[in-house]
C-alpha cells in the first residue's frame, strides 16, 4: 500500500540532490498531520476525497544533467548503403534523440573538444578533464558496425559512460542483435542512462498503440514511443478503436465492430495475434480501461438502455454495474492506486469529468469550466489528470486538472481538435491526436506544456494513442 | 552522510509514513474469494463465448528485456524486440468491403432517406420527421426487411463522447420509427460515432452532412 523511494545523488557538479516520493494512501487528516509533523515547505498535490495521494519533494529548481556525446564512432563495414546512415550515426541520432526528450538531460556540444569517438577505446580520454569547462557533466562515447558471420549478420555496438565530477568511468553497455533492432539499442542505452541518474526506468523502449485509417477501415498499430517501427495489429477491414495497455504490456483491449453491426470489447495478445471477446451484450461497447493491477476491466456499455459505466472482474468474468443515471456516463480512467475512477458524464447538461471511487460510490463532479470537457486520462503520478477540455472559441484543445480540482493548466491552443490524451508511464509527457495540421495524427508533449512534436508522419488518419507501461 | 537538511526532512518523512502504513493497513484490509463465487445483486458472469483466462505477468515484459545497469566491464547483451508482435492476417477485409458494397446496393435501391442533425444535438428536425416518414412507409410495405440505422458525427469533439452521441441519435431515429408504427424487430441501431466519415473536410457543410442517422437495409430476414 504504501512505499517510499528516497534516492540521494551526488551529481557531477558537485550540487547534491535529494528527491523523496512518498506514495500512500489515507484519509486528509492523517495526511495533514504529516504535513504539520514534517513542518517543511514541501509541494504536495493532494486529492479530494483523499485516497490517492502523492507526494513530491523535489528541488524547484530542477536542473537537466548536462550530457555530452562525443560521438558512437562507425567500424568496420559499419553498414552504410544506398540512401542509408552508417549504422554508428543512426544510433547516435537516436540516443541524442532520446536524451532530449527524457526530460532529464540536456545535450552540450563536444566538438571543441577535439576528441573523436573512432579514436577512444574503453577508457575515458584525458582531455575529458576539461569538459566541464564546455558545461558537461557526463560523457558518452561508444562505436557500432555490422559483422556478417556465415548466414548471420550481427549488429554490435558499445558505449560507455564517463562521470566529470568524480573523474571515472561510471560504466558502459556492449549489445548485439540483428540489424533491424539498431534503435531498439540506442533506445536501450538511454534508458539505461536514464536508470543510473533517476531510477527510474525511463521511456525510450516504450511503446504506442494507436488507430490508423486504411482505406475506409480503422486498423489498431503499434510504435515506438517516437513514431518508429509502425506494426498493424489488427486487420478487420472495419473499425478497431480505443485501445489500451495491459499492465504488463502483453495484450490490447479496444472496442471492435461484430459483423459491423454490433460492438463489442475485444483482447489480442501482441506476441500472437491470439483474439478473444470480452465483453458482447447490448448496444455500445466503448472504452475499455483495466486497472493498474489488471484485476478490472472498466468499461461504458449500453446494454441496459443508455451508455454506463461497468467492471469486470477479470478473473471471475463477474461483471458489476458502476453507475446509475439516465445521462451517458463513459470513459473510466484509473486512478494508479485503483482505488478510485475519473469518467465522462453529461447527467449535468454537456459533457464533464467526475470522479468515482472503484465501486461506484462517492460521485462528484470535477470539471466546471466550459461546457464540454471530455476524454479524462489519470497520469500514473497520481497528480494530474490530463482530459479534452473545449475553448470559449470552440476549440477542443488538451488540458489538465488536479485531482481536487484545485488547479486547471490548458496546455494547447490554436486551431485544431485535439483528442485522446494517453500519458507517458514516467509521468512526464503525453501523447494525443490532433487536426492541427489538417489529417489527424499523433503528437507528443511535456506535461509542462513544451516540446510539442509530432510523431506520426504517414497515413490519412491516426488517432487514439495509448502510451504503454514502462518495461 | 546525512546533512542536517536531510535528517530534517528524511526523519520525519519515515516516521510519519510508517504511522500512515500501520493506520492505513488496518484500515483497508479486505477479503474476497477467488473462483466461482455467487452472485450479488446488479452483478452478472458475461456469457455467450468462451472468454479467455486472463492472466497479466507479475512481472512487467519479463526478466530478459530489464535493464541490467551500466558496468565497467560490460558483457555483451542480445537486444530482441521488447513487444513481439504477430503478424496480421489481411484476408478479412477484403470480405468486409464485399459485404459493404452488397449493403449499399440493397439500400439505393430502397430510396431510403437520412436523418440529419444539428451540432451537439439529437433532437429529429421537421425534416427528419418528414424523411423517417418516407422511410416507414417503406419499411411497412417491406416487412421481411431489416433496417440498421448508423449514428455519426462530424468531427468536433471526442472520439469516445460522440459514439455516444452517435447513438442517441440513432436511437432517436428508431424510437421515431416505432412511434410511426414500424415493428422494433425490423430495426437495428448501431454508433459509428465520428469513425466512418462521409465527408472529411474540416468545414461546415462537410460537418452538417457528417452529422447524421444513416439507413442501411440489411437485406431480408
Amino acid at each position: 500500500m504504501s512505499q517510499q523511494l528516497s534516492q540521494e545523488r551526488v551529481s557531477v557538479w558537485g550540487v547534491r540532490q535529494q528527491r523523496v516520493i512518498v506514495r500512500f494512501s489515507g484519509r486528509a487528516i492523517i495526511w495533514c498531520a504529516m504535513v504539520v509533523l514534517m513542518g517543511i515547505p514541501i509541494a504536495w498535490i493532494m486529492e479530494s476525497g483523499a485516497t490517492d495521494v502523492f507526494l513530491e519533494a523535489t528541488r524547484p529548481d530542477f536542473e537537466k544533467i548536462p550530457v555530452g556525446i562525443v560521438g558512437i564512432a562507425n567500424v568496420g563495414g559499419a553498414g552504410a548503403s544506398e540512401g542509408r546512415m552508417a549504422v554508428g550515426t543512426r544510433i547516435e541520432e537516436v540516443l541524442k534523440a532520446d536524451l532530449r526528450r527524457s526530460q532529464i538531460f540536456s545535450l552540450v556540444d563536444l566538438t571543441g573538444l577535439g576528441v573523436k569517438a573512432s579514436e577512444l577505446g574503453s577508457e575515458p580520454h584525458l582531455a575529458f578533464k576539461q569538459v566541464a569547462e564546455l558545461g558537461a557533466s557526463v560523457v558518452v562515447w561508444g562505436k557500432a558496425g555490422i559483422k556478417a558471420e556465415g548466414n548471420e549478420t550481427d549488429v554490435h555496438m558499445e558505449a560507455y559512460v564517463y562521470d566529470v565530477g568524480s573523474d571515472e568511468l561510471v560504466g558502459g553497455k556492449r549489445y548485439v542483435g540483428s540489424p533491424s533492432v539498431v534503435r531498439l539499442m540506442a533506445h536501450r542505452f538511454a534508458d539505461e542512462l536514464v536508470f543510473r541518474y533517476t531510477g527510474e526506468p525511463g521511456i525510450a523502449r516504450t511503446k504506442i498503440a494507436y488507430v490508423a485509417e486504411q482505406g475506409s477501415a480503422r486498423e489498431l498499430f503499434v510504435m515506438d514511443y517516437d513514431g518508429h517501427d509502425p506494426r498493424q495489429i489488427t486487420a478487420d477491414g472495419f473499425l478497431n478503436l480505443m485501445p489500451r495497455w495491459s499492465p504488463d504490456r502483453r495484450f490490447l483491449v479496444f472496442t471492435a465492430y461484430r459483423q459491423r453491426n454490433t460492438q463489442t470489447i475485444d483482447i489480442i495478445e501482441l506476441a500472437t495475434g491470439k483474439r478473444s471477446t470480452l465483453v458482447s451484450q447490448g448496444g455500445l461497447n466503448i472504452t475499455p480501461a483495466l486497472s493498474p493491477d489488471g484485476n478490472f476491466l472498466a468499461f461504458a456499455s449500453s446494454r441496459e438502455g443508455n451508455s454506463e459505466l461497468y467492471r469486470m472482474d477479470t478473473r471471475t468474468k463477474v461483471v458489476q454495474r458502476l453507475t446509475v443515471h439516465a445521462a451517458g456516463d463513459l470513459s473510466p480512467t484509473w486512478s494508479p492506486s485503483g482505488r478510485e475512477l475519473a469518467f465522462v458524464s453529461d447527467r449535468s447538461g454537456g459533457p464533464q469529468v467526475f470522479l468515482m471511487s472503484a465501486d461506484g460510490t462517492n460521485v462528484r463532479r470535477l470539471t466546471f469550466e466550459g461546457d464540454y470537457n471530455a476524454a479524462p486520462a489519470w497520469s500514473p503520478r497520481g497528480n494530474w489528470i490530463a482530459y479534452i477540455c473545449r475553448t470559449p472559441k470552440k476549440e477542443y484543445k488538451l488540458c489538465l486538472i488536479t485531482p481536487d480540482g484545485q488547479k486547471r493548466v490548458q496546455l494547447t491552443t490554436g486551431p485544431g481538435v485535439d483528442d485522446s490524451p494517453s500519458w507517458s508511464p514516467d509521468g512526464r509527457h503525453l501523447v494525443f491526436s490532433s487536426t492541427m495540421d489538417g489529417k489527424s495524427h499523433i503528437y507528443m508533449i511535456n506535461a509542462d506544456g513544451k516540446d510539442l512534436e509530432r510523431i506520426t508522419h504517414s497515413g490519412t488518419h491516426n488517432s487514439a494513442p495509448a502510451w504503454s507501461p514502462a518495461l | 552522510m546525512m546533512t542536517r537538511m536531510q535528517a530534517m526532512i528524511g526523519v520525519p518523512l519515515m516516521v510519519g509514513s510508517s504511522l500512515i502504513m500501520i493506520m492505513v493497513g488496518c484500515a483497508t484490509k479486505s477479503v474476497r474469494s477467488g473462483g466461482n463465487m455467487p452472485l450479488s445483486q446488479g452483478e452478472e458472469r458475461e456469457t455467450g463465448q468462451a472468454v479467455q483466462d486472463l492472466s497479466f505477468s507479475e512481472r512487467h515484459g519479463g526478466g530478459e528485456e530489464g535493464l541490467r545497469g551500466l558496468d565497467k566491464n560490460p558483457s555483451e547483451e542480445r537486444v530482441g524486440n521488447t513487444v513481439l508482435m504477430a503478424k496480421s492476417d489481411p484476408s478479412s477485409a477484403a470480405r468486409q468491403v464485399d459485404e459493404i458494397r452488397v449493403e449499399q446496393a440493397s439500400t439505393a435501391a430502397a430510396e431510403l432517406r437520412d436523418v440529419f442533425f444539428a451540432f451537439d444535438s439529437f433532437v429529429i428536425t421537421e425534416e427528419g420527421r418528414q424523411a423517417l416518414s418516407r422511410n416507414a412507409q417503406w419499411l411497412k410495405a417491406n416487412q421481411g426487411a431489416q433496417l440498421k440505422i448508423e449514428g455519426h458525427c462530424d468531427e468536433r469533439g471526442t472520439s469516445a463522447y460522440n459514439l455516444v452521441l452517435g447513438e442517441k441519435r440513432a436511437k432517436a431515429a428508431r424510437n421515431y420509427l416505432v412511434e410511426l408504427g414500424v415493428s422494433p424487430s425490423q430495426l437495428l441501431v448501431v454508433s459509428y460515432g465520428k469513425e466512418r466519415p462521409f465527408c472529411k473536410e474540416h468545414e461546415e457543410s462537410c460537418y452538417a452532412q457528417n452529422r447524421r442517422a444513416h439507413m442501411v437495409v440489411r437485406g431480408n430476414r
